[in-house]
């Protein structure tokens, strides 16, 4: 059965089809909260910025006019929304490994395949980084946006984003050189 | 854009493989962490993720926002409305619907009486327009009249005006004229006698 479009449910849900609204939300719900919880690193924080996204987007939904792709308007909303959230935190400190969300009853299979060690140290130490650069790695990596898209986005420049990009890499992997040699040494 | 740079997009956006990429960046120590961290975190990337996702209940904000009302599927009033209109028609147009010996009858009501009715309405309709051209006609010829009459007596004064000027002038040309002959009158037959009569009384005349 083909999949029907962005365009076609959002025109259906403005005319009131709660079905097409339905569609369209569990076909953004998992990225959306998926996206929250990784730059917010909490799962209440996840649930709220989700909560939040979801009546924005419901509210406004006749504004999108296809300028973008969907997906693109709709993490911008979600992008405003995260950094207003991190901003009211102030601090990246607050970010602790307390906040592990990963669930334990996932498959093992899974797990096992692609490193719950390896997952859990890059997340850990992506939640270091400062939060402008920890948004453009999440949107060019988790959410495959083109620089352009990003920097669409976020009503930047495409230079600025790319700066944040490569400063983010930099960082990221000083940081997961330290760790790892805390680790050896611990061993 | 440095060319090392250039390498790395390119690989980011799927146009060289990773290894073409590593390959070219070998020499470059700073680009090639980048792209081996970058590896990792696409590698993070497209593993499954399975935190459960909770459910957000945004319905009733949908149903706020974009749903309406359904519309009423009562059909009484549309019926009633459609039933007045038919009685409206029936009542109007030539149908009659007649009970005889326990049958109903649908009938055209008189076709020849209501063709007179429509001549007579079309004769009815002449004759009151030919009336009102009459009366404009007549009202607009006794207007013409009464313009015309009065166009007549200006002129009628004018020409007596004119008519009694010319003839106290020609009256005043009559007195000027006897006037002039009676001057000439006395000057041809009383003036030498006058003046005789002047001489004959003077004292040098008489000493002469």
């Amino acid at each position: 059965m083909f999949k029907r479009s962005d365009e076609s449910l959002i025109e259906k849900a403005i005319g009131g089809d709660a079905k097409a609204w339905q569609q369209l939300v569990s076909r953004y719900q998992a990225p959306l909260y998926y996206f929250g919880l990784r730059l917010l690193g909490s799962p209440d924080d996840a649930r709220d910025l989700l909560q939040d996204v979801l009546i924005v987007l419901c509210r406004n939904l006749a504004q999108y006019r296809g300028d973008s792709s969907f997906k693109s308007w709709l993490f911008g909303i979600a992008n405003y929304r995260a950094m207003d959230m991190l901003r009211k935190r102030k601090t990246t400190t607050e970010f602790t490994d307390e906040h592990d969300f990963y669930d334990d009853e996932a498959p093992s299979f899974e797990q096992q395949l692609y490193g719950q060690h390896t997952q859990r140290l890059v997340q850990q130490q992506l939640r270091h980084l400062p939060p402008e650069q920890r948004l453009v790695v999440e949107l060019r990596f988790y959410q495959q946006f083109t620089f352009d898209e990003i920097a669409d986005q976020l009503a930047l420049s495409s230079n600025t984003i790319k700066s944040r990009f490569y400063a983010a890499l930099d960082k990221l992997r000083t940081q997961l050189e330290l760790a790892d040699v805390e680790q050896s040494a611990n061993f | 854009m440095s060319n090392s740079q250039q390498i790395f997009e390119a690989w980011l956006a799927g146009k060289i493989t990773a290894s073409e990429c590593e390959q070219q960046l070998e020499p470059d120590t700073e680009w090639y962490s980048r792209f081996q961290t970058a590896q990792l975190l696409q590698r993070q990337a497209k593993a499954p993720f399975f935190a459960p996702v909770p459910e957000v209940d945004t319905m009733s904000i949908f149903a706020q926002q974009w749903q309406r009302p359904a519309k009423s599927s009562n059909w009484w009033p549309k019926l009633s409305v459609a039933f007045s209109v038919l009685a409206l028609v029936v009542s109007l147009s030539p149908l009659e619907l007649q009970m005889q010996d326990s049958g109903l009858t649908l009938i055209w009501r008189g076709g020849q009486q209501m063709q007179q009715q429509q001549l007579e309405t079309l004769l009815a309709g002449y004759r009151k327009e030919q009336q009102d051209y009459i009366q404009t006609q007549l009202q607009s010829t006794q207007q013409q009249q009464a313009s015309q009459l009065i166009l007549l007596k200006d002129y009628l004064t004018e020409q007596q005006t004119k008519e009694r000027r010319t003839d106290m002038l020609e009256l005043v040309e009559y007195l000027n004229q006897q006037r002039q002959s009676d001057w000439h009158y006395w000057q041809e037959n009383y003036q030498p006698s006058q003046a005789r009569l002047d001489l004959g009384a003077s004292p040098n005349a008489q000493n002469r």
